[in-house]
């Protein structure tokens, strides 16, 4: 007798494909005024023309005015008064634009006016930043491929009254006089301690490329300049003052940097990718002191607003993109792939892009961290080369000894993200240079932060007592039975 | 043959694409002449190509993907969204303006 299957359903019918929803809910009537034919649809809900802008400028300051004033003064809106002035990160593209063009309209525009609506508290009525900043980070001197466009953001910025661009080179990181700079301090004499941070490249810009070439991936590549960035525009507005730092990150860039992130190890650090609260490590905080002393929040105010919206905004207000420079790196990134995912995503299934970003929003690493890696200036996990030493099979052999030589290597002031960034082909790894072995290791040159608190917390190790060694190695044995009974022996209790 | 006169718009960085020229006025076939679709009325889906085959200089992998418009570019009917208006079967009229606007270029 013949068995009977069950077959299978996917190939006897054709492909099964989830259905694809209508791209908007009801009418074509506008879902705010109810009168007006729609000429937008943002994630199924209709507007029309008239009601997209009052929607955008709801979305921006819903997204930043509650973290304007230093201490929230709770659910009631008071008066808005920031501890210092505002930066704009600059890069050109589409979300950035948009940005620069909201803050002026909201906080430039009409300012002081006697004949606009809103209360005494309104921000027209008062100025609400003494000083409006705008970063650009320019990245062309090193990838020879690409164009100074300084001139060009500088034109598109002297289009609003009341900016002041702030025109910053990516090899700063790399240049003693920035940082002297901006840290409003000496930098520290790394040729007198006992490794090379410098790599012989006093130049920024050959420092930097030693760098780059250094790292083992496209994908570190962007990363690393990501991080670089970001460094830059926070130590940039610590140098001016400035308490609050806006991105023009888009719901949908949000979402794409969450994934992407994330997926190079960055989970630990997820509610700072949406908002930071950064400040320089040479600021001492005392815990529990509300007052300003020079920190700076990273805010995103565009996070609830989608790159479609952010489009029409740019078409209908006639706003001129400049485009964000394209780095000559090969397109199979993390990032690129994720971007093409979600961009796909954002077409066929338009609410899910939004989904991503407020759920991992919710999302919480268990436990605190105070330590900083020394890269990224982000929190990190601590111990983390024992935790993966302990999930990761790093011999073939059987060895039950392993020695953690903790402080002397740089992994041990790394987070997970930046060593998996510096370590993820073995073959170039970079990550692996032990700090006190100079003329052994090959130099890695670190930006002017990593090296001045490596410098910092490597000089005071060292100066510490004989008590407490410098270079302390941590050794961790594996035991058997017999030496875990004897070790533990004596809070055993005895057979009656 | 019967022709459609048509405003056609780039932004975003697609008018790289079209000889970096933002703003063009096109007369194109009021029926498909040819295909699968052959004898229907012209519609974006038949605009599209159109425009691949007539207007495009490069890279047309960046206009079209899988047979329609790639993702990322925003398309306006008049000022209007297209997913109001039926996306790629709109039926194009006399002096519609169609307008082509990418979103990838950075946030």
């Amino acid at each position: 007798m013949m068995a009977e299957f069950c077959g299978n359903p996917a190939v006897e019918a054709g492909e099964v494909l989830m259905p694809r929803k209508r791209k908007f809910d009801r009418s074509r009537i506008c879902v705010k005024c109810k009168i007006n034919p729609g000429n937008l649809v943002i994630r199924h809900s209709v507007y029309c023309k008239g009601c997209f802008t009052p929607l955008i400028f709801t979305k921006f300051h819903q997204a930043l005015e509650p973290y304007i004033n230093h201490v929230s003064v709770g659910p009631r809106r008071g008066a808005l008064k920031p501890s210092g002035a505002l930066l704009i990160g600059f890069s050109g593209g589409l979300g950035s634009s948009v940005l620069l063009d909201l803050v002026y309209q909201r906080y430039c525009a009409n300012v002081g006016s006697d004949n606009l609506k809103g209360g005494r508290e309104h921000p027209r009525k008062n100025k609400v930043w003494q000083k409006i900043y705008v970063c650009y980070v320019e990245v062309s001197d090193i990838f020879p491929e690409t164009s100074d466009r300084t001139a060009q953001i500088r034109e598109a910025i002297a289009r609003y009254d009341g900016f002041e661009l702030i025109p910053v080179r990516i090899q700063d990181a790399f240049d003693r006089t920035w940082w002297e700079r901006v840290s409003g301090g000496a930098a520290p004499d790394l040729a007198g301690l006992p490794f090379d941070l410098g790599g012989g490249d006093s130049e920024p810009v050959a420092a930097l490329q030693t760098h780059i070439r250094a790292l083992p991936t496209p994908t570190a590549i962007l990363s690393t300049l990501s991080t670089l960035t970001r460094l830059l525009l926070l130590y940039t507005a610590y140098s001016v003052s400035a308490s609050h730092i806006v991105l023009g990150t888009s719901l949908t860039s949000l979402s794409i940097s969450l994934i992407s992130s994330i997926s190079q190890g960055g989970g630990f650090v997820v509610p700072q990718a949406i908002q930071e609260e950064w400040f320089p490590q040479f600021v001492q905080r005392t815990i529990g002191d509300t007052s300003w002393n020079g920190e700076v929040r990273l805010v995103r105010p565009l996070r609830d607003v989608g790159m479609k919206e952010c489009t029409a905004w740019v078409w209908w207000h006639q706003l001129l993109v400049v485009g964000k420079q394209r780095i000559p790196v090969p397109k199979q990134t993390i990032g690129d792939l994720t971007k093409n995912f979600i961009i796909g995503l954002e077409r066929d299934y338009p609410s899910t892009v939004s989904t991503i970003a407020k759920t991992v929003g919710k999302l919480a690493p268990r436990g605190d961290s105070r330590v900083r890696c020394v890269l990224c200036e982000l929190p990190t996990q601590q111990f983390v080369q024992r935790w993966k030493s302990r999930t990761s099979i790093r011999s073939f052999t059987d060895d039950a000894s392993s020695m953690d030589t903790a402080t002397s290597s740089l992994p041990h002031y790394l987070c997970y993200s930046c060593h998996t960034t510096l370590t993820s082909k073995s073959a170039r790894s970079t990550a692996t240079l032990n700090l006190h072995s100079s003329n052994s290791a090959p130099a890695l040159n670190l930006p002017m932060w990593a090296a001045t608190r490596l410098a910092l917390e490597l000089g005071s190790e060292q100066s510490v007592g004989p008590g407490a060694p410098a270079n302390e190695i941590w050794e961790t044995k594996k035991l058997d039975d017999g030496g875990m009974k004897s070790l533990v022996g004596e809070f055993l209790l005895e057979n009656e | 043959m019967a022709h459609l006169k048509l405003k056609i718009e780039f932004g975003g960085g697609l008018e790289l694409l079209f000889s970096n020229q933002r703003t063009h006025f096109v007369a194109i076939p009021s029926t498909v002449p040819q295909g699968d679709n052959k004898g229907q009325p012209a519609d974006i889906n038949f605009l599209t190509h159109w425009l691949r085959d007539n207007l495009l200089k490069e890279r047309p992998e960046l206009f079209i993907d899988t047979g329609t418009v790639r993702p990322g570019i925003l398309v306006l009917v008049n000022d209007t969204d297209w997913e109001l208006e039926g996306e790629g079967e709109y039926k194009l009229r006399e002096d519609d303006e169609i307008v082509f606007i990418s979103t990838l270029h950075g946030g």
